[in-house]
């Protein structure tokens, strides 16, 4: 129960610090709109195969730099404050949910953003959906815990982007798959295959976070 | 001396003899190649045969010849004349209707003497019949089943169509990947332990398993490129077996990344040992689950049974498993090697 508590706490201060500065939903809104609408001015028609290498590219480069910010906005002091109130436990899972939530917002909007100016490929919508939600759990988990760690060393943005990009492969590779499926790309054959590899890679990867964040989180 | 390091001699005397016996004994005679390899139904064929390895010319008794449909029913050969050691000559006569219902059938080769003993070359040769009846192939079948194969003792290892000699390459790609798989569980048990207790030593173990580990995973990829070369054609052909362990790799680079990034010895530790757990999780399912889901030329992949399950016979595994026993303590020794060295760096030079 103090779990949960915390974590609706630590929600709320993150969800109250976006709604004031705007700075992260803000950034990455204006980088989604002005790709898609560089793609839309020098692509005009968009193949099934390309909307679909596209979208994910956008959406994992958004979200990178999405993530990126969630420990690196937290000063100093504020660690401190958080040692002596919080269970990390209770910090790590504020910060992933808040970020499924954040990519899963962008996620949308580019969706959206796509039908708008290009054309929805998508013919199995839901599918679709489908893999958009698995996908920003699993880079939620990932990118929150490198985030962590990269947060610990001073050179943030490279070390980010080494240690994520290998690790995030396996989801990715699952992910197209999927997407092809839903884009009409590939015969829909073993999509519970595909599904449940996802939904393990995930839980994998939350077991492992959960387990390893409260030796990384304080010096 | 002896008693406290034997298990490093060890590791030397098996590859010693993984090195001698992987490499001298020979193949067991096999076919290579046969011509023509397609034919059509009601023709007499002389098919030219060219046996590997084989003694066609020492044999005591004739070398008897096969067409193989199935289990029970197969061709003999009306004549076979041998023309050298690694050459026959074998004729067939093919009936007028075959007794299957489709048009294009496949015949196994099958060879015996009493010095090569038996060999299969599988799906030799496709008989393509001119009208499909397989009542009247029954009738006009002369069935000679394949029987008293001879029996040739000593030590071989099998011969595979594409593999060829390539085949010795099991002692080296495969058991460098398990011994590999081995060293990088012992860092991460290193990795936990040092979580645990929080003594530097733990560190400095985890980080010399950890680069032999990647030094045993180069090797792999080098061997299974090579073999790759002989047996698809080419060193790298973007196979998901060969991306996911590519990117395996980075995520073990990234490690090394990361421990350059730290000053402060203690952080670097903590840091890297969780980065080290966490990088070994998510290596499992990009080694042993994608390729599953996937389509591959590896065996062991997209459906493709594992090349041990069917191929690796008694011969082999008296071989294989000494290999991976060596290879694994030869990466121990090493990993010891590079912890000593550390301890003198942080004992003589204050270097963390």
């Amino acid at each position: 129960m103090k779990l949960v508590k915390e974590i609706v706490w630590l929600l709320h201060k993150d969800g109250l610090l976006e709604w004031r500065s705007g700075y992260a939903l803000g950034g990455i809104l204006l980088y989604v709109l002005s790709t898609v609408y560089i793609l839309y001015a020098s692509f005009e028609k968009i193949e099934p195969s390309l909307w679909n290498a596209l979208f994910w590219i956008v959406i994992l480069f958004a979200s990178v730099n999405a993530i990126t910010k969630s420990f690196v906005q937290e000063s100093g002091a504020r660690q401190l404050y958080y040692y002596s109130l919080l269970s990390p436990i209770s910090l790590i899972l504020a910060k992933i949910i808040y970020n499924v939530g954040l990519l899963l917002v962008l996620s949308l909007l580019s969706w959206g953003a796509f039908t708008l100016f290009a054309e929805n490929a998508v013919t199995d919508n839901g599918l679709f959906f489908l893999a958009i939600f698995l996908a920003t759990l699993g880079f939620s988990i990932t990118f929150t815990f490198i985030s962590a760690i990269s947060a610990k060393a001073n050179n943030n943005s490279t070390l980010m982007a080494i240690l994520c990009f290998p690790l995030i492969i396996p989801i990715i590779m699952t992910l197209i798959n999927l997407s092809k499926m839903a884009l009409d790309l590939k015969i829909k054959a073993n999509i519970e295959n595909d599904l449940y590899t996802l939904l393990g890679i995930d839980a994998l990867l939350l077991g492992m976070t959960l387990v390893l964040y409260p030796f990384l989180w304080r010096d | 001396m002896i008693h406290k390091n034997w298990w490093k001699y060890l590791g030397v005397v098996i590859l010693l003899y993984v090195l001698t016996v992987g490499m001298l004994v020979p193949l067991k005679p096999g076919i290579s190649d046969i011509d023509p390899s397609s034919v059509r139904t009601g023709e007499t064929v002389t098919f030219k045969v060219w046996g590997y390895n084989s003694k066609f010319a020492q044999a005591q008794q004739p070398t008897r010849a096969w067409l193989k449909l199935d289990d029970e029913r197969a061709l003999s050969a009306e004549r076979v004349v041998v023309k050298s050691d690694t050459m026959l000559e074998v004729e067939f006569r093919i009936p007028p209707y075959l007794p299957v219902s489709q048009k294009v059938q496949d015949f196994s080769l099958i060879l015996d003497n009493d010095v090569d003993g038996p060999s299969v070359l599988p799906s030799a040769v496709f008989i393509t019949q001119d009208s499909v009846d397989a009542a009247r192939g029954e009738q006009v079948w002369v069935n000679n089943p394949v029987q008293d194969l001879s029996n040739v003792s000593g030590m071989t290892f099998p011969f595979r169509n594409i593999l060829g000699e390539t085949i010795r390459n099991t002692y080296f790609h495969v058991a460098l990947w398990l011994a590999m798989f081995t060293i990088f569980i012992a860092g991460v048990f290193q990795s936990v332990q040092y979580l645990r207790l929080r003594t530097p030593s733990r560190d400095h173990w985890a980080v010399s398993y950890t680069t032999i580990g990647v030094l045993l995973g180069i090797l792999g990829v080098v061997t299974g490129a090579i073999w790759a070369k002989n047996t698809w054609g080419a060193f790298w052909s973007w196979d998901v077996k060969q991306n996911t362990t590519a990117i395996a790799l980075l995520i073990y680079l990234a490690f090394f990344v990361l421990r350059a990034s730290f000053e402060d010895p203690e952080q670097k530790a903590r840091v890297s040992a969780v980065y080290n757990i966490f990088a070994f999780a998510a290596l499992v399912p990009l080694i042993y689950v994608i390729p599953r889901l996937t389509d591959s030329l590896h065996p062991g992949a997209g459906g493709n049974i594992t090349f041990g399950s069917q191929d690796l016979d008694n011969t082999m595994r008296m071989v294989f498993y000494p290999a991976v026993i060596g290879w694994t303590l030869i990466g121990v020794w090493m990993a010891t090697l590079l912890y000593r060295v550390k301890r003198i760096q942080e004992k003589l030079w204050d270097v963390y």
